[in-house]
């Protein structure tokens, strides 16, 4: 069983400013987002009243952000499947997905994080951006009767990946040998070591207690299957497939 | 109880999760997957996906475990009920949960002899501030070392 298995080469493209445009583009370590984002993705208006885009520069964190639902790093595969392959991934800039209703009532289920953003984030963790980092706040805003059930989560998530959508295509394309950083992963197996596994017990109990499973982009959304409707059964992830954004965190 | 701000692993916690990075860099060890397991609402569905998750950890015949939880109160149950269903079958586990102040588990079993506590806040509650309370590379290093130890015995 020694040898190679499977191979995951990541490849990170910095960013150092973030702005609006009259398109998306990712070019000289700029990302542009386009200011007519709203009229090109899908969302449940049924459920979605509204949605704002902030873009938070590092200097600014003394704004006020709605209950952090998730940060999310912004990642495509521009070849292979979900631990295979090539991710491309943006460096120095991710997203900070909010959700409050239209009386600004929060998502949120065991405590939350709504606050001037420095007060409420320790940043610099392994799931939150460093402190010089770009934001880009997705701040959904939901209807007040849908405040609390599980299709509103579904929705954010969902609007939100559709919106990373429009900054994958442009991220999928780009030229590979143009990457900050390349990180190769290959899966080895040393018969003569201890084996291991790593058991990471997540939430399934329901709207705000849930977990996306490898969905069809990196920490994505769409093509994935919920923790809760696969009845919290375990699920077995290579570790490649593991580090290459397997799980969508909806807690 | 659940998953409060302090301790919940984003997305972007779990692309670049510490576990994963601190185990791989470690050439005595074998990482032969990650198990996902979810924290039903029912005692019964607890055990029942607690113990199915154990006999994975079986049919890979792992000499080692670690569990991690980020949620806690009455995902205790959970955690405790997976970590003796694990140690039952001869494999050595490590637990990382939030314990500081507030998060003192609720059940308890005699095989939590190993468990790093991923509290960070000085008053050792839920702070509801995000990314506080949960797992760097320190507390991976502690739980991947006390795994090393175990399995020596």
């Amino acid at each position: 069983m020694s040898g190679e298995k499977r191979k995951l080469t990541i490849k990170a493209f910095n960013i150092n400013k973030v702005e609006l445009g009259s398109f998306t583009e990712i070019k000289d370590n700029v990302l542009k987002l386009d200011r007519e984002y709203l009229n090109k993705i899908d969302f449940q208006n049924e459920i979605i009243k509204d949605i704002n885009l902030k873009i938070i520069s590092p200097d600014r964190h003394d704004q006020y952000v709605n209950n952090i639902l998730d940060f999310i790093p912004i990642s495509v595969k521009a070849l292979g499947n979900l631990g295979t392959g090539i991710t491309h991934t943006l460096t120095g800039v991710y997203l900070l997905l909010s959700c409050a209703d239209e009386k600004g009532r929060q998502m949120a289920e065991f405590g939350s994080s709504e606050g001037i953003l420095s007060d409420r984030v320790i940043f610099g963790r392994a799931g939150t951006p460093a402190k010089d980092d770009y934001i880009i706040n997705f701040e959904v805003i939901v209807k007040e009767k849908y405040l609390f059930e599980r299709k509103a989560a579904q929705s954010v998530h969902a609007a939100c990946d559709n919106f990373l959508d429009l900054i994958r295509e442009k991220l999928k394309n780009i030229d590979g040998r143009k990457a900050d950083e390349i990180h190769k992963y290959e899966e080895k197996i040393n018969p003569d070591k201890k084996k291991i596994v790593l058991v990471k017990q997540v939430a399934g109990q329901g709207a705000m207690y849930d977990n996306q499973i490898l969905a069809d982009e990196p920490s994505g959304f769409k093509g994935g299957r919920s923790i809760i409707d696969m009845g919290n059964m375990p699920v077995i992830l290579s570790p490649n497939e593991y580090r290459d954004g397997a799980i969508r965190a909806m807690t | 109880m659940g998953i409060g701000p302090s301790t919940k692993e984003t997305s972007l916690h779990h692309f670049r999760d510490p576990l994963l990075n601190i185990i791989n860099k470690d050439e005595d060890i074998n990482l032969m997957g990650v198990i996902i397991v979810g924290t039903p609402q029912s005692q019964k569905e607890k055990y029942y996906v607690g113990k199915r998750a154990a006999q994975w950890a079986e049919a890979m015949q792992v000499d080692g475990a670690i569990v991690s939880a980020d949620g806690w109160g009455n995902s205790d149950v959970d955690f405790a009920n997976t970590i003796k269903e694990i140690a039952v079958r001869d494999i050595e586990v490590v637990g990382l949960s939030f314990i500081g102040i507030q998060g003192k588990f609720v059940v308890k079993n005699r095989y939590m002899d190993t468990i790093i506590d991923i509290n960070k806040s000085e008053s050792g509650i839920e702070t509801e501030v995000v990314g506080e309370n949960t797992v760097d590379e320190l507390d991976a290093k502690k739980a991947l070392a006390f795994l090393k130890l175990k399995m020596k015995r």
